[in-house]
């Protein structure tokens, strides 16, 4: 059954691509209901933060608990500079990817030295070092109250102030990161990354100098992730470091695991189940939080390598569109 | 005779106490079939992965058409034209068949980081281009399956086939094969002998380690033998056959 | 002042190593870094208070009653969770996540039942305190000391001197492997649960008696401060957990006596990146040499 689909959807690619645009940019009117597109809005900064961090989690395979940093590191550029130095949008969302791309690098430095869980590790350091920086450098940051008054974005005089605007906006952003990680993926580059995450020491007798990829992922990783840093602060107006906490990654580490490591789509879903989630439990109140970690064990459970882990459309298409083209050809590979 | 393509001068390497290759001289000319031979734990992968970059020597020079390489990394080495197998097959297994052999083209075509996101011309020119090489080594290599599996869903002989075409596809003068026919029944084995000396005959260079005497004493040209470490014998089969250290070596001391 | 903070940051850390044991145990046999460790410490700590305030147990009864639940349920969160996501997934990383659920089940859960607040914790024997010099030592502190370094001692033990342990290492190195020598790898694993998380349920206990306070938010820091005690030693090495755990203790003790409380939950981190950097494996870690 999910074969099945998955087949069909591979595909008929292109149309299914169209189709869930079409409902995308219909969604807001659709649902005028404001609160509908607000949840929609962080879905869509969640989608990015989960995209970005399966660039170095599902694709190069370094589990990493530091991505709540990026995000904070980008907000807080983006915040700073508009409050203070009174830089326009697009420059103050340029800045935090640039600003992140840094502390990417950074991270990635360590990278080269340790592998596994230790690496896994060292990147939950790095994000309670961030936070602990965010919180306690008042002078720059504002301490546990963050930074208010961030203005609203704004591109050459036409204002975001709607929901719905915000919501263009986003997905905007969103299919921005869609479009570059696929093209990434799907090159010599790319390539390069998988080689060196299924097996470095064959990658690096193919020619590959893995440090290198280590590093590529981290940086644009983190640079995406410090766009949407840009994106939430003017979007909320105010941030404080209780966003950018160790829960924040774990939170985006969960949506990748359920979506399924190394697949985009996945994680775009994944973003979006959990942060639906929480709203849809609001009522249960106090309760909302067991229910939600109960239910995480339980989708884990159910489907160990997430929704869409192990599933590379493009893989299923051409050896669907080969075997049509060479039908003598068919069952030689006995998996 | 010319420059050696390839030439170790007293290649040592040691892990703490333990010399596991010592003091090695070896040459390979262009278009010969090298074999090197010995028991187990004689350091023969150990030495291939001086050659190869894994690990820094010890003591000693590698040259490579009198280019120094000694201490270069892996990638770097497979870059100036010399690539392997390994012993122990190692596939990307989150790649089809299509895609390990266009990995091995890496080092052979260009396309950076800009232009992958904005899929300029030499993007494309590369991605084509890696296709390209990576059927022509698929047929050379039989691999004629439907090549959108995944590598690691082929049969064992086949999977070291493809580990093959993946070396070259990365376009070497020097192939080094780490034990090519490990685990091969003898029809395949067969095959693999007919196969190697196909691809000698298009003007690779191949250095190789195994075990199968029948193989190695059919196709090279000359063979090195190691023992614990230390190179014991080398010359054409024939001589290598009738090598009473060899004999010694592998049967133990006569009584 | 300064042997002062040394003192009491020996004690502190004597927990940390404790819970870092734990965690090292587990971490050593599964390679699984496991985010509701901490939730368990915290957990002894509740069920405690339960049973001594609530339902009027006596008290050695209540704490011992508490810490077989809390590795009973440890053991069971292997058993009926974590063992059936291992048998469909290779991932390591799915195992986690579960973790994490579980860890924010339980965390929440316990709020929910005793609230969010910071509860005062029974201490029923206070045994004074003494002067060594100008350094004031409580007795507890130093039972709280003792008790970490005997259970320490005792899960090395078992460890290495055991045939359980034998097994545990055994998986350790290679799990098919162990189970074709007969190792029972399930009983094994479920074991490792039961005896790390009575680690971090005991060390949980004696940081709350030595606080005379619990409260719901002790299991972030500590958690964080497990990881990094466990890498700074060398994961897998009984020894080095311990270690890393008494060095972090004294590090934020220093650096709250002397630089700022504000920076102490940080400290132990950046100590921990540095040491890495130069000693990929931690202080006593062994290298790993790539096989080619």
């Amino acid at each position: 059954m999910f074969h099945k689909i998955t087949t069909a959807w591979a595909l008929h690619g292109k149309p299914v691509t169209i189709a869930t645009l079409v409902v995308l940019v219909a969604f807001p009117f659709l649902f005028s209901n404001q609160y509908f597109v607000t949840v929609a809005i962080l879905g869509g900064v969640f989608a990015i933060l989960a995209m970005s961090l399966n660039l170095i989690s599902g694709f190069m395979g370094i589990t990493s608990l530091g991505h709540a940093a990026f995000f904070g590191v980008g907000a807080y550029t983006a915040a700073l500079l508009s409050t203070r130095c009174g830089w326009p949008f697009l420059l103050t969302l340029l800045a935090a990817c640039v600003v992140s791309l840094i502390f990417g690098f950074l991270l990635g430095l360590p990278t080269l030295r340790l592998s596994g869980r230790y690496l896994t590790i060292v990147t939950l350091a790095f994000c309670e070092i961030i936070r602990t920086v965010e919180t306690n450098w008042r002078s720059l940051t504002g301490g546990a109250t963050g930074i208010t008054g961030i203005p609203e974005a704004e591109i050459f005089g036409y204002v975001f102030d709607s929901p719905r605007k915000l919501y263009f906006l986003i997905l905007v952003l969103c299919v921005l990161t869609y479009v570059l990680i696929a093209r990434l993926m799907n090159s010599r580059l790319g390539r390069g990354i998988t080689a060196v995450r299924d097996d470095y020491i064959a990658a690096q007798a193919m020619g590959i100098k893995d440090s290198r990829y280590k590093i590529m992922a981290f940086v644009i990783s983190a640079a995406l992730a410090g766009m949407a840093g840009g994106f939430y602060a003017h979007y909320m107006s105010f941030i404080s470091p209780l966003s950018f906490s160790f829960d924040q990654s774990t939170l985006i580490l969960s949506m990748i695991i359920i979506g399924g490591l190394g697949n985009l789509t996945g994680s775009v879903i994944g973003a979006l189940l959990l942060t639906i989630l929480p709203e849809v439990l609001r009522p249960l109140m106090v309760w909302r939080q067991v229910i939600y970690g109960a239910l995480l064990v339980v989708v884990i459970l159910g489907k160990p390598s997430g929704l869409l882990g192990n599933v590379n459309l493009k893989h299923i298409r051409q050896r669907e569109l080969f075997r049509r083209q060479s039908p003598s050809a068919e069952g030689e590979v006995k998996p | 005779m010319s420059t050696p393509i390839l030439r170790t001068e007293k290649v040592t390497q040691r892990f703490g106490g333990l010399v596991a290759v010592n003091a090695v001289d070896m040459h390979v000319e262009q278009g010969e079939i090298i074999g090197i031979i010995g028991p187990n734990g004689a350091g023969k992968t150990t030495l291939f992965n001086c050659i190869t970059g894994q690990y820094t020597p010890t003591e000693g020079k590698i040259y490579f058409h009198d280019k120094d390489i000694t201490g270069m990394t892996p990638f770097q080495i497979t870059g100036l034209g010399m690539c392997r197998t390994f012993q122990n097959i190692k596939l990307f297994p989150h790649m089809t068949i299509m895609e390990n052999v266009m990995v091995g083209s890496h080092t052979r075509i260009k396309a950076n980081l800009f232009d992958v996101l904005f899929h300029t011309k030499s993007h494309n020119t590369a991605e084509k281009e890696a296709e390209e090489r990576a059927k022509r080594a698929l047929e050379l290599t039989g691999l004629s399956d439907n090549p959108y599996y995944y590598g690691t869903d082929l049969p064992y002989g086949k999977q070291r086939r493809l580990e093959i075409a993946r070396a070259i596809a990365s376009d070497p003068e020097v192939l080094m094969f780490d034990e090519p026919a490990a685990g091969m029944n003898e029809g395949e084995t067969a095959d693999l002998t007919e196969f190697i000396r196909e691809i000698r005959d298009l003007g690779y260079t191949i250095l190789l380690i195994e075990h199968d005497m029948r193989l190695v004493m059919n196709i090279c040209d000359r063979i090195y033998v190691l023992d614990h470490g230390t190179l014991i014998a080398s010359g054409k089969p024939e001589e290598i056959k009738q090598n009473p250290l060899v004999i010694e070596a592998y049967l133990g001391k006569k009584v | 002042m300064f042997f002062q903070q040394l003192f009491n940051g020996i004690t502190i850390g004597a927990t940390y190593s404790l819970v870092a044991v734990g965690f090292s145990i587990v971490y050593s046999v599964l390679e699984l870094v496991n985010f509701a460790h901490g939730s368990f410490y915290v957990m002894a700590g509740y069920l405690v208070i339960t049973m001594y305030s609530f339902m009027v147990l006596p008290y050695p009864i209540a704490l011992l009653a508490a810490l077989i639940i809390t590795s009973a349920l440890g053991a069971s969160m292997n058993q009926f969770l974590l063992e059936p996501i291992r048998k469909k997934t290779s991932s390591g990383e799915s195992v986690m996540t579960a973790t994490l659920g579980v860890s924010t089940f339980i965390l929440n859960l316990v709020m929910v039942l005793y609230g969010s607040e910071t509860k005062p914790f029974p201490n029923p024997v206070d045994f004074g305190k003494f002067y060594v010099g100008s350094v004031i030592m409580k007795w507890n502190q130093v039972i709280i000391a003792a008790a970490a370094v005997i259970m320490i001692i005792v899960m090395s033990i078992i460890i290495y001197k055991t045939k359980i342990g034998s097994g545990m290492r055994a998986i350790a190195q290679d799990v098919s492997a162990a189970k074709l020598m007969g190792v029972n790898t399930e009983l094994v694993i479920t074991f490792s649960f039961f005896t790390g998380i009575l680690c971090a349920a005991i060390a949980g206990l004696l940081v709350a008696m030595y606080y005379g306070s619990i409260d719901t938010t002790m299991y972030l820091g500590v958690s964080m401060k497990t990881f990094a005690a466990a890498l700074l030693g060398g994961i897998g090495s009984l020894p080095g957990a311990a270690l890393g755990g008494v060095i972090i203790g004294v590090l934020e003790a220093f650096v709250a006596g002397y630089i700022s409380a504000d920076w102490k939950d940080c400290i132990s981190f950046v100590v921990l990146i540095l040491v890495l950097l130069f000693r990929p494996s931690g202080l006593f870690g062994h290298k790993e040499i790539k096989k080619v």
